[in-house]
């Protein structure tokens, strides 16, 4: 992934994160939390451009649920209302117990990528998420025995060390995911995705979030660089400044960005090429 | 401490919003919990609200020198 695959003209694979794991509607009135709401905005997600829909699960109160069971429930009604997009369960959590998070990699069928935290992050004041070591390696065994496709999500600079020192153990091609924000995600700044496309092996793809009001800087900058994006109210309730945003939104603007530069947006099928994906 | 925060109820309305579900509500902050934070005030996954939340606050708890925590200083 390079300037060159810009200037070739590369599909460009958008990916919408839906609801997320950390707000709900007591931050945005519209944020999808039910099976249904999620299935609806996917559909919608789908029908502007993205062909990766990145799902997580939610109990009725909203609070976040690991089970495969409300997993299941979310995946189906997403398949069901959408027609060819790629599922991505989030794997990521907090504080939960490392059985809880291999949960959503265990729906029928298993869905064709999955997340995967490459390391430590702090969370509020006091909490960090830990993904050790060993967590990191169970949840990528079970992602290849049930052939998942891994999404690594590189949150800084330790995770991208983290992250290619797994390369030989990924199957062909590794998908790192850059993230930039505050906290212990990466800053966020044009310099420091080019360092990070720099350090990048040959036959690498990346993707790349920018939260909050960097989203779209970030991800424009991805597009430029032969990279691929993700938008969606999981990481930017906004469509600018005190204007609250819905999925299809950020979708459809980032999908209009990605044709103005060059970059076709890519469909499911050429996704599944791209990323070598096992198929829905 | 591991269980739910005493601070903690769930409502269906409350800081200017409403649910048809009742959600998590802080009544130190006196707004609703992100879902994410829920689990601190919840306790699971052996969270603490006592130490792993940063707006926690124990009414009962004194000072060293018999003062209430919460007295003017
Ligand atoms: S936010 Fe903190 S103080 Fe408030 S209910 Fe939750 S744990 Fe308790």
């Amino acid at each position: 992934m390079t300037y060159d695959d810009y200037l070739d003209g590369k599909p460009a694979v958008i990916t919408a994160a839906l609801t997320g794991g950390v707000h709900g509607k007591e931050a945005h009135p519209d944020l999808p939390e039910t099976p249904e709401e999620i299935a609806a905005a996917a559909a919608a997600c789908e029908e502007a451009g993205a062909s990766v829909l990145h799902l997580h699960a939610r109990r009725d109160n909203g609070e976040r649920a690991f089970s495969t069971e409300r997993f299941q429930e979310v995946a189906d009604a997403v398949r069901e209302a959408t027609d060819d997009a790629v599922l991505q369960h989030s794997t990521g959590g907090t504080a939960a117990p490392d059985a809880l998070r291999h949960e959503p990699l265990r729906t029928d069928p298993a869905p064709e990528m999955a997340s995967l935290d490459m390391g430590p992050l702090n969370r509020y004041e006091r909490l960090t998420s830990e993904n050790t070591r060993g967590l990191v390696a169970s949840l990528h065994a079970e992602m290849r025995e049930r052939g998942i496709k891994p999404e690594l999500e590189v949150f800084n600079d330790g995770h991208l060390n983290e992250s290619l020192a797994i390369l030989d153990d990924l199957d062909d091609p590794p998908y790192l995911n850059f993230l930039f924000g505050g906290g212990t995600t990466s800053p966020p700044h044009p310099r420091n995705l080019i360092n990070r496309v720099e350090a990048l092996p040959e036959g690498v793809e990346f993707n790349v979030i920018g939260f909050g009001t960097h989203q779209l800087p970030m991800t424009t900058q991805s597009l430029l660089l032969g990279g691929h994006v993700r938008v969606g109210l999981e990481d930017n309730r906004y469509y600018e400044r005190g204007e609250l945003a819905t999925n299809e939104q950020l979708v459809a603007r980032a999908a209009r960005i990605a044709e103005e530069v060059g970059r076709p947006v890519a469909t499911p099928e050429e996704t599944r090429e791209l990323l070598g994906l096992r198929g829905r | 401490m591991d269980e739910t925060c005493q601070h903690l109820t769930y409502r269906e309305e409350g800081d200017g919003k409403s649910f048809e579900t009742a959600r998590a509500f802080c009544a130190v902050t006196e707004s609703f919990v992100q879902p994410m934070r829920a689990d601190v005030c919840n306790a699971r996954y052996d969270l603490d609200p006592a130490t792993d939340c940063e707006f926690y606050f124990d009414p009962d708890a004194e000072t060293t020198d018999g003062t209430d925590a919460d007295g003017d200083r």
